[in-house]
């Protein structure tokens, strides 16, 4: 696929040049981008990072009420930890840092090493990971699952609470009980090309599917002909609501996300089902959100995210917030 | 003759040239298994040791803190963190020396290849770059020349890269394609067979066997 840009190189660096003069709020040191005024003074910083490729999410969600800095990294690939470093300096005001991210190899061992680092000086970091692909390893091995879309549930959450000024225990606390409760799954409708790539990341023929591929194509459940929405929002809330969790409540958040390609319409066709689906079920979808909130690229497909609420997490989600990519349904 | 910073000046300009050089065998091999970025990791990694090379000095514990600060900000990959994990290692090794004996060379990569299971949270067996190097460090034991280290470690790639091939890789994303897996090589092992084949002698990487 063709793309817009320069240089694959500085695909990243462009990026962020390109939102810095956009969104006057941010500033940025190397690959740290952060937040030029905290939404309140002497909170427990929020900080998040990952690679760049699945915008808004990480980067994205640099904005009050939601994480206060991010640390970035080439397209596909963990920050460095150097810039994990930048991050959680540009964040920390003496409450300590909930580090927030995917559950990915690089990411951990660069926010581990930074973090260690950063403990020397004083920085308290207690880190929490986003786990809620469902399709990256059963209930058995719930810790080895990847973090895709429901990362941006959680940060709206230990965003509002920081706000709030809640400590970093009970930041660290509300948010993990908030991701043993939240489930994604995506299906792949075609492949996305890397900046600079001749050719696209995995071969998915015209026609075929993958249920439950990860958003760097990691492999899923299955690869067959393309089926109709409705089909695959049964088959999409089937298997969420058949992922066990400790305490299901019959409230929850649901996020419709579209991988990039696919557009939001189509979205729409699908929540058209999956919302009588969910009422069904005895299931109220009290935080619905339809639209692009963690891509992979030019990737076709879709995510669709839920999270069994209770009454903090369901306030957190509706705490006032001020970012371009959060945007709830009524 | 030892090991001293004149030495890993030019190995590091080798290793840029070997990474550049295997850019896209690299990637292709890590595209069977992974998102094809292996080469394009090594290439940015290596090019960024080579262009920011610290200032001359015979201080190799220095030297090497200098190339670990570079890694830190240069990489954020899996691959990558693991060498930045080798740099801090052979810094903190190394601290006040100005050489490293041959004979001394085996121990420090075994101790660098601890550190790199601590980190990356794997076990040998687990078919990544971490096996390749406790093969090299292992053919490494006892040997007091740079032609006999050239020699051995060169041997201990072709054999740990023929000796996990037909296994399933146990860790990272590959894990997830297990049966995949079979049959090829591990793009991290790959890579740093070639970068042993530049420190060797050997900067033909086109031609390789092993890419």
């Amino acid at each position: 696929m063709d793309k817009i840009i320069n240089t694959a190189d500085n695909y990243v660096n462009e990026m962020l040049d390109g939102l810095l003069a956009w969104d006057k709020r941010l500033a940025r040191d190397d690959r740290a981008v952060f937040l030029r005024r905290s939404s309140r003074p002497n909170k427990v910083g929020i900080v998040s990072g990952g690679g760049s490729g699945h915008f808004p999410l990480f980067v994205g969600y640099t904005a009050p009420g939601l994480i206060d800095a991010c640390a970035v990294g080439d397209v596909f690939a963990g920050p460095s930890v150097d810039s994990c470093m930048r991050a959680i300096k540009s964040a920390d005001q003496g409450q300590g840092i909930l580090l927030l991210y995917g559950n990915y190899g690089g990411d951990k061992m660069n926010f581990d090493l930074a973090s260690e680092m950063l403990e020397m000086d004083g920085i308290r970091c207690k880190t929490l990971l986003g786990t809620d692909d469902i399709a990256s390893a059963g209930p058995q091995e719930a810790d080895k699952r990847r973090g895709v879309a429901g990362l941006v549930l959680l940060y709206k959450i230990a965003g509002a609470l920081a706000d709030e000024g809640a400590d970093l225990d009970h930041v660290h606390a509300v948010t993990a009980a908030a991701a043993d409760h939240c489930r994604t799954i995506g299906v792949a409708l075609s492949s996305c090309t890397l900046p600079g790539r001749d050719a696209p990341s995995f071969d998915l023929a015209a026609g075929e599917i993958e249920m439950g591929m990860g958003i760097h194509g990691e492999p899923g459940i299955w690869r067959d002909k393309l089926k109709s929405a409705d089909a695959l929002a049964d088959e999409m809330v089937d298997r969420l609501l058949a992922d066990p969790v400790a305490q299901p409540t019959n409230r929850v958040a649901l996020m419709l996300n579209t991988l990039g390609a696919t557009p939001v319409e189509e979205l729409l066709i699908m929540y058209r089902r999956i919302s009588v689906l969910l009422e069904q079920r005895g299931i109220t979808i009290a935080v619905p959100m339809i639209g692009p909130f963690t891509s992979s690229m030019d990737m076709g497909g879709v995510s669709l995210t839920l999270m069994y609420l209770d009454d903090a997490r369901e306030a957190a989600l509706r705490a006032p917030s001020d970012c371009r990519y959060w945007n709830l349904g009524s | 003759m030892s090991i001293d910073t004149q030495i890993l000046r030019v190995a590091l300009r080798r290793a840029a040239l070997a990474t550049r050089l295997a850019e896209d065998q690299l990637n292709k091999a890590d595209a069977r298994l992974g998102d094809g970025d292996t080469g394009e990791t090594m290439r940015r990694l290596f090019g960024a040791l080579n262009n920011e090379m610290p200032e001359y000095s015979d201080d190799i514990g220095g030297f090497f803190a200098e190339l670990a600060k570079i890694c830190a900000r240069s990489t954020g990959s899996s691959l990558g963190t693991l060498v930045t994990v080798s740099m801090m290692v052979m810094a903190k090794q190394t601290k006040g020396q100005t050489v490293i004996e041959w004979t001394d060379l085996s121990p420090l990569l075994l101790l660098v290849r601890d550190q790199m299971m601590a980190r990356g949270k794997a076990n040998l067996g687990d078919k990544t770059v971490i096996d390749m190097l406790d093969g090299v460090a292992t053919a490494l034991v006892n040997c007091d020349n740079a032609a006999d280290a050239a020699a051995r470690s060169r041997q201990a790639c072709t054999t740990t890269l023929d000796l996990f091939r037909d296994r399933e890789n146990r860790i990272g994303r590959a894990r997830m394609f297990a049966k995949k897996t079979i049959g090829q090589d591990d793009p991290g092992m790959l890579a740093l067979s070639c970068l042993i084949d530049a420190l060797s002698g050997d900067t033909n990487i086109q031609a390789s066997s092993h890419a």
